[in-house]
């Protein structure tokens, strides 16, 4: 009778290289985007059915809760693009060697947060 | 399901709605950087211009099938149980298919 | 030198612990293997599996300090203290720092990794160019050690399915080889939802590879190649 043999896969003991966490964070981005949809598609519609509920959302946005979540879903476009982009350029042989990845995979990470505070300061 | 090129097909799909996305993004961020619209005639009057209609039509074609890849693969990467992943992609695919007949609606309805 | 070391005995402990070392490298001890060997004349119970002592074998593949390498090839005087020792991530533990590479093993055969021509065998060799020979660089020097596909979170969610780093760099070394005739199957059998296309270029397995090989450009080509293919 066989025991099933144990694993070791403490995720918080397992390094965490710089590309993993671009693409871990690929993944989060692209799946609040996605949740993000429907409200999107939500304030296009409303924004073009008149000029009343265009001054509805207009004032909508405003908001400092709907103010917030715009800058963070700038954040999460920002940042999915850019590891896009790195992931494109990769696909064509562009940066695949690891030190160019390592460097790519820097940028990403900062650009995205660099864009959406570019965001927050147009917003605020 | 081997022979049926879901595998490429899938990938190939996920990058051609990319670029496509990234080019229209960047239209529409530049008109917005250098001419906002400023009332809801400006925002309406742009938005129904064939050009920018169409191509924001195609956007969100994009958009769905951009996001059905990729979730799809985040079920395939962690909902281990079949059943269960067929489930979700249904759903997903419901979730997308009614999203899109919504903005169908915008651009036919409201744009015209 | 402060170490803290995964151990697991099946015939004795429920599940693996951490049993800290403390232990004066020898003079001539440069590599994290040397110190294990004297911990084992300390506690001959620690069991890793271990045999050329140069890096060419793969065998003393152990996840240090969070990251995968082999223990023979990595300079003590780089780690930092207390130096944690765990065996290969999602791989089963068969005891202490040893594992079960049967998946990896299943995955790698599953790609068919010999030569493919059923041409009658020539008198002397079947000949290749030097540039054509150039193309296997990169891709033969794998020495199987699994450093990389279990370091792949890939592969730890669907390792029945996809094939992982290693498997997939060696299908590269055949699929590019201009003796084989069986290339169109090779990628062929690869185009499917799971055995490469679970690779989301995250490149943890070319990060931690010992050897300094690029799986996930391996797989970048075949993709390229399946591309030019379907277009």
């Amino acid at each position: 009778m066989e025991k099933r043999r144990p694993v070791f896969f403490n995720l918080l003991q397992i390094q965490l290289p710089v590309g993993a966490l671009t693409s871990i964070t690929h993944r989060i981005t692209g799946l609040l985007l996605a949740l993000g949809i429907p409200m999107s598609v939500y304030l296009l519609d409303q924004s073009l059915q008149g000029p009343q509920s265009y001054a509805q959302i207009t004032s909508l946005l405003d908001h400092w809760s709907m103010r917030g979540a715009a800058i963070l879903f700038a954040w999460a476009l920002a940042h999915h693009a850019l590891a896009g982009v790195r992931h494109l350029l990769s696909d064509i042989d562009i940066g695949t060697q690891l030190p160019a990845a390592r460097r790519s995979a820097w940028i990403v990470n900062l650009g995205g947060v660099a864009l959406a505070l570019v965001a927050a300061g147009a917003w605020l | 399901m081997r022979r049926t090129v879901t595998g490429l097909r899938a990938w190939l799909l996920q990058r051609a709605t990319a670029v496509y996305m990234l080019v229209f993004l960047i239209f529409f961020l530049l008109h917005f950087i250098l001419d906002r619209p400023r009332s809801y005639a400006a925002w309406h009057g742009w938005m129904s211009a064939p050009g920018v209609s169409i191509a924001a039509c195609v956007f969100f074609a994009a958009l769905l099938l951009h996001a059905w890849v990729g979730v799809r693969d985040v079920f395939m990467d962690y909902v281990r149980p079949a059943a269960l992943r067929v489930c979700a992609l249904a759903l997903l695919f419901l979730g997308l298919s009614a999203t899109a007949a919504w903005v169908l609606r915008i651009f036919l309805v409201r744009s015209g | 030198m402060k170490l803290s070391i995964s151990r697991y005995n099946p015939e004795r402990d429920e599940k693996p612990y951490m049993q800290d070392y403390e232990i004066a490298p020898g003079p001539q001890d440069r590599m994290l293997l040397d110190v294990i060997l004297r911990l084992k004349a300390q506690d001959d119970s620690l069991t890793i599996r271990k045999s050329c002592r140069e890096g060419v074998c793969g065998s003393d593949a152990i996840n240090i300090n969070g990251r995968n390498g082999l223990a023979c090839i990595t300079k003590i005087a780089d780690l930092k203290e207390p130096v944690v020792l765990r065996p290969l991530p999602s791989f089963p533990i068969i005891r202490d720092l040893v594992v079960d590479m049967t998946g990896f093993f299943k995955q790698y055969h599953s790609i068919k990794p010999y030569l493919i021509n059923d041409d009658p065998a020539p008198e002397r060799e079947r000949l290749q160019s030097p540039a054509q020979r150039e193309l296997l660089n990169g891709s033969y020097e794998c020495i199987l050690c699994a450093c990389c596909t279990s370091q792949c979170p890939s592969f730890w969610w669907n390792p029945d399915k996809f094939v992982g780093p290693a498997g997939l760099l060696q299908a590269h070394r055949f699929i590019v080889d201009s003796r084989d005739q069986a290339r169109q199957e090779r990628l062929d059998d690869l185009n499917d939802a799971y055995r490469l296309f679970r690779c989301r270029t995250i490149m943890n397995c070319t990060e931690v590879c010992p050897k300094g090989l690029a799986p996930s450009r391996a797989i970048e080509q075949i993709r390229l190649l399946m591309v030019t293919d379907f277009l």
